[in-house]
């Protein structure tokens, strides 16, 4: 092991002084001029013009020049040797680091202390018995694919970002190495399955997602989050705007995440970087949102996951939460709960 | 216990538990299973068809076996999604059972003492990728239809999300960086071959005497099932 260890650090040793050598040979070949003045005149003899260093100490060359090469890669054809814009991606990614997980930690702050003070919204008037189709078999398919891959992308992206705080000190450096491998894997296969799935999501539930001017009510009443009623069509200001917030997000995270899972279609590491960061911060700000969305969805609000489970919701629940849309279907309510869900099943919402 | 492998990783005793005993105790238990399940099957035999013939019973049994393996009759709007995403899901599994490279080396060097030329990686990701997508797809609407969910039962469940499992942590070791991850993954796999022989993954083996005897019961009578 130690014979290995000494034999790895010899030949990296010969490899760099090999292309500091290219570098300085073929940094003489390639640029000419730059070893001479502007007049044509050597500058080995000790005449410094123009930036040129005297004295030859680095082959005539000045040391601005040599690295701005061995930085481009000019030098000969080879590959940058240091790549200064690796500098921006890390000062740009520490940042969202810290900021993304203080934005994910507040969500959650706020989310359990809502929970705590109001509690689960129950319906008001009770269950009624009585169903009104809500969400095709189409629709509740891709919400539930994409709802599968946000978990499966989401933990595994989190253990990327955060692991190496938040896991090293529970399962240790060996450990955490074992699940950031796991967390890649599942992450690079995963994820290229998401691109259909936001597509899909786009297209089964475009239809109701407009801005309209009554949305305004519905944000001046707070959402019926504070005790007071907002009425709504089939989809509220909230869902709306976590449809479109879903949509824009999700083609940030496709188009970036292509990106870097496909560096065999010719991405620049300067572009790979770029798409990392933005990727970063669109996960971030989707699974900020989509916590509420699925806070809301499950416990936050009785009634709400039916919907999306079944296709049906309570007639009550739609009264008090989606008026406008019920009254709209109000004669599709019924009790024969079956028949209301093959209704839905058939698109017939 | 603690040998290493040759990136240098300790191998734990849980890996070597997965390869070694509980492999060999699953791939008995899944040899045996399922010749006694098939066995067992067919000595069942079939009563005396007293009925006058129409038409060959083999004849319908064979047609039964090929037109179930494609949507037909009118009913592809109905069966299309199902049909799609199966095929997906089946063949994905298939190529990765039987192509991924990883796998093709376990069965040289464990099972059968020779190969064959594995899949290329990309390959083998895409096929792992689609055949993900089925089983999400196929899984979500068993939940989601209301006719579907309504006919299935827990077996269906264990079967399908231990399949799920297997596939999900043999996606985790794919980097083979960590010799526990490939211990994980084969621990699924060897509870998967125990489950396979008692549940409906069966099915495997069995769909192709299901087809066959449905289409000759019904082609004897001069039926196209």
């Amino acid at each position: 092991m130690v014979r290995n260890t000494g034999i790895a650090v010899l030949c990296r040793a010969v490899f760099v002084c090999f292309v500091f050598s290219l570098l300085t040979v073929f940094s003489i070949d390639v640029n000419p001029a730059s070893a001479q003045s502007p007049a044509g005149r050597d500058v080995s003899q000790g005449e410094s013009l123009n930036g040129a260093v005297p004295g030859n100490t680095t082959g005539g060359v000045s040391d601005s020049e040599f690295w701005r090469q061995v930085r481009s890669g000019a030098a000969g054809g080879l590959v940058p040797l240091v790549q200064s814009q690796g500098d921006e991606w890390s000062r740009w990614r520490g940042p969202l680091q810290t900021y993304g997980g203080w934005i994910l930690a507040v969500v959650v702050g706020i989310i359990l202390i809502y929970f705590a003070i109001r509690g689960r919204m129950r319906i008001e008037g009770g269950r009624t018995g009585m169903v009104i189709p809500r969400f095709s078999l189409t629709q509740r398919v891709a919400h539930w694919v994409i709802a599968i891959l946000f978990v499966i992308l989401g933990l595994s992206g989190l253990a990327i970002m955060f692991g190496r705080f938040v896991l090293i000190p529970v399962f240790g450096k060996d450990g955490f190495a074992a699940i950031a491998s796991l967390s890649l894997q599942a992450h690079n296969l995963f994820g290229p399955l998401f691109v259909p799935a936001v597509i899909a999501l786009f297209i089964t539930f475009l239809r109701g997602n407009g801005f309209k001017m009554h949305d305004l009510k519905w944000i001046m009443k707070g959402g019926g989050f504070f005790g007071v009623h907002a009425s709504s069509e089939k989809y509220n200001f909230g869902e709306k705007s976590w449809f479109w917030w879903a949509i824009l997000t999700g083609i940030a995270l496709s188009v970036t995440g292509l990106i870097m899972v496909l560096p065999g279609l010719g991405f620049e590491r300067g572009t790979m970087q770029i798409a990392n960061v933005i990727h970063t911060a669109a996960a971030i700000l989707f699974m900020a949102v989509g916590i509420g969305h699925m806070y809301v969805g499950t416990i936050g609000i009785e009634g709400a996951l039916e919907g999306m489970t079944r296709g049906t919701v309570d007639v009550n629940w739609a009264k008090e939460h989606h008026d406008m849309w019920y009254e709209q279907h109000a004669d599709e309510a019924t009790p024969d709960v079956a028949a209301a869900e093959a209704q839905a099943a058939d698109g017939k919402v | 216990m603690n040998d290493a492998n040759q990136s240098g990783h300790a191998i734990p005793w849980f890996t070597d538990f997965a390869e070694g005993p509980l492999w060999y105790v699953a791939a008995t238990v899944f040899v045996f299973g399922v010749l006694w399940r098939i066995v067992g099957l067919l000595a069942l035999g079939r009563g005396e068809d007293k009925s006058v013939p129409k038409q060959s019973g083999m004849a319908g049994g064979i047609k039964a076996i090929l037109l179930h393996s494609v949507p037909h009759g009118g009913f592809f709007t109905h069966t299309a999604f199902h049909v799609i995403a199966g095929y997906m899901f089946h063949i994905g599994l298939f190529a990765l059972l039987f192509f991924a490279a990883p796998h093709v080396d376990f069965l040289r060097e464990r099972v059968l003492g020779f190969g064959w030329t594995p899949l290329p990686d990309w390959a083998f990701i895409v096929a792992a990728q689609i055949s993900f997508a089925g089983l999400i797809l196929l899984w979500v609407r068993r939940v989601a239809d209301p006719v579907i969910r309504r006919l299935k039962d827990a077996h269906d469940y264990i079967g399908s999300g231990l399949t799920f499992l297997v596939m999900l942590t043999g996606c985790f070791a794919l980097q083979e960086s960590r010799p526990v991850l490939a211990g994980i993954h084969m621990f699924t796999v060897d509870i998967w071959l125990i489950y396979f022989p008692f549940s409906r993954l069966m099915h495997a083996f069995t769909f192709l005497f299901s087809r066959y005897y449905t289409g000759a019961f019904y082609g004897r009578r001069g039926v196209t099932p």
